[in-house]
């Protein structure tokens, strides 16, 4: 890297020839990534609409079985995000601003939050496969009043899983970033693939900001 | 003149629209808040509307999320119109799959009040009655008129 902190490659970035300028390029760029974020909505609203159903219907058994989550390590998950959600954004700002190095050191907290937040999340679940605290039929746990907690631990790993997979997907496209940024691709003229992962990110966010309330706290 | 004159350099430069550093790091001090209170408000019990203070705290956050974080603010209205859609339409979704299981079996006990007749679904109700009297009225051909 220069001593100017230039990205390397600024002046390679040429708007491709079917768009009118840079600026209609960006947009229909990021708008593309909305309507993903709108399908991944609809991927959740699936299992926010069983967590519902089944929660109006085995409302004591929900409040009985929550009550084996670890709340703490629930609330640390969230800050943990919440914090990868700051420096992602502000991953997208340095990069907005032609600040390479800023930009990778950025990507890079936000990925090692990311690894923080699975490391927990392990914890977690190998706590609850000791327990016998697993999905329906596969439920052995002792000493349980109802009779469908095993229906809310189904709803539990199928909610945290999938948002586990979004995480391990975005650590993925962390690190294609963080190489593609070292190669210095990315400027104030370029930046959307990190803008568009920024956007992905977030959203990753949004969906854990409503399942840790939901799990966690009010079961 | 023409932006396709010259396809190499056609257009201007994007150039970003860099919101403050203290935008980011206040929206981040007020999520951690946020977060304190969603916490703290679980361990008194609201009864009912511990579910919808528990939402209601999350939609503030998410919405802090969404204005700011993915720049819906400040972005075109457009992208907060495709947000907002799918939100709706989500809405629809839980809706009118709750209205379903939440009323199942409410029809039961009139059923095994008044069982129905497979083969005369109307006997003995209101419609039975008046479809006689159109029946009556009508003199529908074939049915009862002889064909001269």
């Amino acid at each position: 890297m220069s001593a100017t902190d230039k990205p390397a490659r600024e002046n390679e970035f040429q708007v491709a020839h079917h768009f009118d300028s840079a600026d209609v390029q960006f947009d229909a760029g990021r708008m593309g990534i909305w309507l993903f974020l709108v399908t991944e909505i609809l991927l959740f609203g699936g299992l926010f609409c069983a967590f519902a159903v089944f929660r109006s219907w085995y409302y004591a058994d929900f409040v009985e079985a929550h009550h084996h989550l670890n709340r703490v390590m629930g609330a640390v998950n969230t800050v943990v995000l919440i914090c990868s959600s700051l420096t992602m954004a502000l991953a997208v700002r340095s990069a907005q601003m032609s600040k390479t190095k800023l930009t990778s050191l950025l990507i890079g907290v936000t990925l090692a939050l990311s690894c923080v937040f699975l490391t927990i999340k392990f914890f977690e679940y190998s706590h609850k496969f000791h327990e016998g605290l697993l999905p329906g039929r596969y439920f052995t746990a002792e000493g349980f009043h109802g009779h469908h907690a095993g229906i809310f631990f189904a709803v539990y790993f199928m909610m945290t899983g999938i948002h586990g997979i979004h995480i391990l997907i975005g650590m993925g496209l962390m690190i294609w970033l963080l190489r593609r940024n070292m190669r210095g691709e990315f400027s104030s003229r370029y930046y959307a693939p990190v803008e568009g992962f920024g956007l992905y990110w977030h959203l990753v966010d949004l969906v854990w900001i409503y399942l840790f309330p939901l799990l966690y706290l009010i079961g | 003149m023409d932006a396709h004159a010259n396809p190499a350099a056609h257009g201007k430069d994007h150039v970003p629209h860099v919101l403050p550093l203290s935008t980011y790091l206040k929206t981040w001090g007020a999520l951690l808040v946020l977060t304190a209170v969603t916490v703290g408000a679980s361990y008194v019990n609201f009864g009912a509307a511990n579910l919808w203070i528990a939402l209601l705290i999350a939609s503030v956050k998410a919405a802090t999320v969404a204005l700011v974080f993915m720049h819906l603010y400040y972005d075109h209205k457009f992208h907060a119109v495709i947000f907002g859609v799918s939100l709706v339409f989500l809405a629809i979704f839980i809706i009118f799959t709750m209205f379903d299981t939440q009323t199942r079996g409410r029809a039961d006990g009139i059923e095994r009040e008044r069982p129905a007749d497979i083969k005369a679904p109307f006997a003995g109700t209101q419609a039975e009655q008046k479809l006689k009297e159109q029946r009556g009225a009508l003199k529908i051909p074939g049915e009862s008129a002889p064909t001269p």
